[in-house]
């Protein structure tokens, strides 16, 4: 094979700009986490569920393109409020296992439910801005890969301002630190909780739409995948560390445009995994991961 | 004012509290004492609505608080300082100030920054730090955060739970002569204390708690006059 650095450059735009898909995976994934500290291992698959309902949106009713990018992250917080109170709300405190086995029993759930509903066959997204290339001196750039990461960055934004900027936002820090301080402040954690899940949920789908518009097609042998990347995000960037999910996100779609380059597409995943393999030895609390200590 | 009524308390199969009832009084500092193991944290975490008692009852200025949990009883008057005072580490002074004022409506925002001012007078070296992160202050300064936290939601009545645990002896002198002067400007306080030498100078009244039950109540020269507690509580006999 042949490829000089002109070739990594425009693989690792790619990557990163195809990972703000990833990130905002992680994103949703650490911002569970950080309410909760439980792995809600369902969350990628509903992402993938809001997409699908999305598209449904469209080739069953007819809607505008544009409504699915509504519909689709609006099913996807519902799912997430709906996994809330089936895995995590009413399981007993301490222990541990009982969430994460009952989201990755609804994990499997959702994938079944996908699969049964659509016959395990992909269906066409349309595509978003499929004409729109850009050139950056030697480099080109997809349109709508271009729209992805800014779409990213926009959600991104308003994570950041709800978190840090409203009476939610500090409910819902205070809850993730301490969760009995919070409830002595008078905080609804049950409700904060929940709220985090609907939010991360609304992520979800929107990362599922955009992901499914710029492959092109929506399938069942996403969600695997998805939840795989959004996990090896999580904990490259940290445990519960907002910055770090985003930050790996990138960092995560840049290798594997680098190694989909260098090793092609059979191998790309196989070097992503050994990247999470390296920080789990080296640095297992990721790039900004505090170690977790709660009561 | 509070007044706890034969309170049954349980984690899983074991009865941390069994029957306790007792009385805080309006404008005094009541004080309960015991032994590690004693029931003293579950007793303040059934009070503030963190833990749902088997039986008994909680009631506060007549209104009943008995499992209503920790949000509704704040919103009735009852604040908790909790033990290893838990402050929000990752988040600044000023914002775990914010936090304790989270019952206070939208509309009350004039009021809660006015609340803020009256902390910082109160302690000035929260004024000095209210950018810096909590978890990066002493454990002095952090006890006086979860106190001014707990206040910041106008409670009627402050509950303490071991606020001199792990503090040297000149900022365990400070905490208490903060507690003294926030009960002569009027606050009752239900004070939960291993340190009873220090909790004489300040309570109006015993509880002494063991092994989940009252073993003994009264005033301090009562309390002083007591053989038992006096060997077991103030060194010497």
């Amino acid at each position: 094979m042949n490829f000089d650095h002109i070739d990594i450059i425009q693989s690792t735009i790619d990557g990163v700009l195809f990972g703000s898909i990833y990130a905002l995976i992680g994103l949703g994934f650490t911002l569970i986490f950080g309410a909760m500290h439980k792995l809600n291992m369902a969350y990628a698959a509903s992402g993938i569920a809001g997409a699908y309902t999305g598209l449904m949106s469209l080739t069953i009713l007819g809607m505008p393109v544009l409504m699915a990018f509504i519909i689709g992250p609006v099913t996807a917080g519902l799912i997430g409020l709906l996994l809330y109170f089936a895995c995590f709300r009413f399981m007993p405190r301490g222990n541990q296992l009982a969430p994460l086995m009952a989201s990755i029993g609804a994990l499997f759930f959702i994938d079944e439910l996908i699969i049964h509903e659509t016959s395990g066959s992909p269906m066409s997204f349309p595509a978003v801005l499929p004409d729109a290339y850009f050139f950056l001196g030697e480099f080109g750039i997809r349109g709508d890969l271009l729209m992805v990461m800014g779409f990213s960055f926009i959600l991104m934004a308003i994570v950041m301002l709800l978190l840090y900027r409203t009476k939610l936002g500090l409910g819902t820090r205070a809850t993730s630190q301490q969760p009995v301080a919070a409830l002595l402040c008078g905080i609804p954690t049950h409700r904060t909780n929940g709220t985090t899940f609907v939010l991360a949920g609304v992520l979800g789908g929107f990362a599922g739409c955009l992901l499914a518009a710029s492959v092109g097609v929506l399938s069942p042998l996403l969600v695997l995948p998805l939840t795989i990347k959004g996990l090896i995000v999580t904990v490259i960037g940290g445990l519960g560390s907002i910055r770090g999910a985003i930050i790996a996100g990138f960092a995560v779609g840049a290798a594997e445009g680098v190694f989909l380059l260098v090793r092609g597409v059979n191998e790309r995943d196989i070097y992503v995994f050994l990247l999470l393999f390296l920080f789990l030895v080296f640095r297992p609390n990721g790039l900004f991961g505090t170690t977790i200590n709660r009561d | 004012m509070l007044s706890v009524n034969n309170l049954v308390t349980s984690y899983g199969l074991i009865k941390a509290l069994k029957g306790v009832s007792l009385e805080a009084k309006e404008g005094a500092v009541t004080c309960i004492l015991g032994p590690n193991g004693a029931g003293k944290t579950t007793l303040m975490f059934t009070l503030a609505g963190i833990l749902a008692p088997d039986s008994g009852t909680v009631s506060l200025l007549e209104h009943n608080l008995t499992g209503l949990g920790a949000p509704k009883v704040l919103r009735q008057g009852l604040a908790l300082v909790p033990e290893n005072r838990l402050v929000f580490a990752d988040m600044s002074v000023h914002e775990n100030l914010l936090a304790g004022a989270f019952t206070q409506s939208r509309a009350m925002a004039a009021q809660v920054n006015d609340d803020i001012d009256k902390m910082y007078a109160r302690f000035p070296i929260l004024k000095a730090r209210h950018d810096q992160p909590a978890g990066t202050l002493s454990g002095g300064e952090q006890q006086m955060l979860a106190l001014a936290r707990a206040l910041m939601s106008r409670p009627s009545i402050l509950l303490m739970d071991e606020p001199s645990v792990g503090l040297s002896p000149l900022i365990v002198d400070e905490i208490f002569a903060i507690i003294k002067q926030l009960n002569k400007d009027g606050m009752s306080i239900l004070l939960v204390e291993q340190n009873a030498t220090k909790a004489l100078q300040v309570a109006d009244y015993f509880y002494l708690l063991d092994q989940g039950k009252v073993a003994f109540s009264g005033t301090p020269d009562q309390l002083k006059n007591d053989d038992v507690i006096k060997r077991a509580y103030l060194g010497g006999g």
